[in-house]
């Protein structure tokens, strides 16, 4: 069941991406993908090209996939590992949801942070204070990383 | 001795590599993450446990230790192997006997181990012996969980469909294992407490152990709960359903053509789709509704007289008290046509204890009689949640409820039998004080009016009758209807004083019916007005005492 669904979202991805968005299997292990996010123009990662490891569980679609960042990304929601604080990734997982609705996702994260949840605290009270320094480091660590 | 340590290690890890070349080939990144993690935690737990029992450190308590933390190892690993099975396309022989010799040889060691701690405990009292008994027997849940999944996946991959039971079985494995593991735990914890002292390196497993058997527990009973609505309540979905929609299941991107559901909020999905998500949430896949706190599919269209049913409550003279209400309220507005019908369906035991008495009925009788299979399963369902349901539903929760309502239905048959008993009882005592030329007792019942009508309508009409003939007549006819009720409350805890005397509910309706007939003549007789007068006046207030504190009470329900 789960590889079925997860090769028919992999031609719909092919044939419809999302804007900004690329992602296919790594190798041929249809569970294992990995995903380009390219920063939203109105942000400050713009021009980074962002890279995601995509981990489907066996039980796909009715857990979550596993998407974390592989590059590093100074975000409010976003870890030193690359693990996403998305609600939609934990306890609002619907099966309904694909690999290309959740990049979508995550590209409307980089443009708005959450900064009343975050996973790195700094970034958050850098986000709410002072956001030309978070500006600035967001967009230093893109030119350094993803880049 | 630092040599021989480091020696030891070095041996340990290079054997450690040999196993897993031979059981596990190449490790995958995912797993070898999980190693370190899990790892990680298990080398902190040993040093807290090393705390615990510094008094018998020693190389070879050490060694059982590392020995212990090279056996888990291996047992993550194969549990992420066998999970690893359900996504790999091809699952080769090697793969099978790996695994297979794997599980055998591990269950094999921590049996062995569990023996050995168990009999050195025996032979030479508590010892270190009791943490690795226990931890063994931990791993020894984990062998056999892994084994069963990977019984469950091999049957999976055999055949071509995928299996929609395995996920239940996986569920409830789940939970017979998390219940096998709190209960060590806890066994583990209590014993250390009394040998040794608290034991915290258990803590966070123990933690773990039971989160996750209450959360299989609370996924059990949900999923359960929810898969019941499914297969009763959600129709299946029309061809036109399914025309009107794009017909294809959002949960597995497939076509849907048959076995389809509709759920309450119009979203339809594959049955078997919809059971495995519901095993997970409860939750609709499309816009997330509740399906366990969503209004019932159909809302209110209420079977006609359903609004009216209160509560059945556990008092069983409240109960019969209430079971008076809902009719009293609707007879009024019954056409003229079925107010026999209403009237006579109202007290729910005559209505059951028609087929008994069965004295040929009036000619304006009959159409009572369907009614009287009808009411049982209507009377005592919850009012405001299942006002909605339909005549289907109910079956299905008929099913559930039936001994509850027979249970009910013999209440009702004692209390009627009793009331006639008491009914019995107060004639004769009147019949006696008529002959001693004493005030009576009054009874309500036998009311001049009404009784002419019903001559031969007999004991299945009488609570009815009183109803009516109190409501109207004898008594003045301004009273209100809670003094109708206490009326009867009253008489029906006068026979638990006087305890059963008819038995049996026929017997004492009989007696009743004789009561009736022969107390008319009698009645008005011996008595001068002004007695009459003054029982009426310490009727009223007795009447007016019930009803102060029970007529509160049935109004209250007449509210609802």
């Amino acid at each position: 069941m789960a590889g079925k669904r997860i090769k028919k979202e992999l031609i719909d991805f092919q044939i419809d991406p999302p804007a900004g968005c690329s992602a296919g299997p790594v190798g041929d292990d249809i569970f294992h993908w990995q995903a380009m996010i390219q920063g939203p123009p109105d942000s400050p990662y713009d021009g980074g090209a962002f890279k995601l490891s995509v981990h489907f569980p066996t039980d796909y679609p009715f857990k979550p996939p596993k998407i974390a960042f592989t590059t590093k990304i100074y975000h409010p929601n976003i870890n030193s590992n690359g693990n996403i604080c998305l609600d939609i990734l934990r306890s609002q997982w619907s099966p309904a949801l694909t690999v290309s609705k959740v990049l979508l996702s995550i590209t409307s994260l980089l443009t708005d942070p959450n900064p009343d949840d975050p996973l790195v605290p700094e970034i958050a009270r850098a986000y709410k204070t002072d956001r030309c320094l978070y500006n600035k480091s967001a967009h230093d660590w893109t030119l350094k990383y993803a880049s | 001795m630092a040599v021989l340590y480091l020696q030891a290690f070095v041996f340990i890890i290079l054997l450690g590599k040999l196993m897993r070349k031979i059981f596990f080939g190449q490790l995958r990144a995912a797993e070898m993450e999980h190693l370190i993690e899990k790892s990680w935690y298990a080398v902190t737990e040993t040093c807290l446990a090393f705390t615990v029992f510094r008094d018998d450190f020693s190389p070879r308590f050490v060694a059982m230790f590392t020995l212990l933390l090279f056996l888990k190892c291996f047992h993550w690993l194969a549990e992420d192997r066998v999970d690893y099975m359900e996504r790999s396309p091809v699952i080769s022989f090697l793969f099978h006997t790996r695994v297979l010799s794997l599980l055998v040889g591990l269950g094999a060691v921590d049996l062995y181990f569990i023996n050995h701690a168990y009999y050195s405990t025996l032979l030479r009292g508590a010892s270190v012996q009791l943490v690795f008994g226990f931890e063994y027997a931990i791993l020894l849940t984990v062998v056999l969980m892994t084994f069963f999944k990977y019984l469950l996946h091999s049957v999976d991959l055999q055949s071509e469909n995928p299996w929609e039971g395995k996920a239940v079985y996986l569920l409830y494995t789940e939970l017979f294992m998390g219940l096998i593991r709190v209960i060590l735990y806890v066994l583990f914890m209590f014993i250390m407490i009394k040998v040794h002292t608290f034991p915290l390196f258990a803590v966070r497993p123990m933690y773990l152990a039971m989160r996750a058997f209450k959360k299989a527990l609370h996924d059990v009973i949900m999923s359960r709960r929810a898969i019941r609505n499914m297969n009763t309540l959600y129709p299946d979905a029309t061809a036109e359903d399914l025309a009107s929609s794009d017909n294809v299941c959002i949960i597995c991107r497939e076509e849907m053509d048959t076995n389809c559901k509709k759920l309450p909020c119009n979203h339809i999905f594959h049955t078997s789709c919809l059971r495995t998500w519901f095993q997970r949430q409860q939750t609709c896949p499309t816009c997330r509704m509740d399906v366990l706190r969503l209004p019932r599919p159909q809302p209110p269209t209420p079977p006609p007289a359903q609004p009216a049913q209160p509560p059945m409550p556990p008092n069983m003279f409240q109960g019969f008290q209430y079971g008076w209400l809902p009719n009293q309220q609707p007879q009024p507005e019954v056409p003229p046509g079925q107010s026999s019908t209403a009237s006579s369906t109202a007290p729910t035991t005559s209505t059951t204890n028609t087929p008994l008495s069965s004295p040929p009925s009036p000619p304006f009788l009959p159409p009572m009689m369907p009614p009287s299979p009808f009411m049982p399963f209507m009377y005592p369902q919850p009012p405001s949640s299942m006002s909605g349901l339909s005549i289907d539903e109910l079956h299905t929760m008929e099913g559930e409820e039936r001994s509850n309502i027979e249970a009910r239905i013999q209440w009702l048959r004692d209390i009627q039998s009793l009331l006639d008993g008491a009914m019995l009882l107060i004639h004769q005592y009147n019949t006696v004080a008529t002959q001693c030329s004493m005030p009576g007792v009054r009874i309500p019942n036998p009311s001049n009016t009404s009784h002419s009508n019903n001559n031969t309508s007999q004991q299945t009409d009488t609570k009815n009758t009183a109803d009516v003939t109190l409501n109207s007549g004898s008594l003045g006819g301004a009273r209100p209807k809670t003094t109708s009720l206490s009326n009867n409350t009253k008489q029906s805890s006068s026979p638990v004083k006087t305890e059963k005397l008819g038995d049996l509910s026929n017997l004492g309706a009989t007696g009743f019916t004789v009561t009736k007939e022969e107390i008319i003549p009698e009645w008005h007789d011996p008595r001068k007005e002004e007695e009459e007068e003054d029982l009426h006046e310490v009727r009223k207030r007795r009447l007016q005492k019930f009803s102060s504190t029970e007529g509160t009470k049935a109004d209250n329900i007449d509210l609802d």
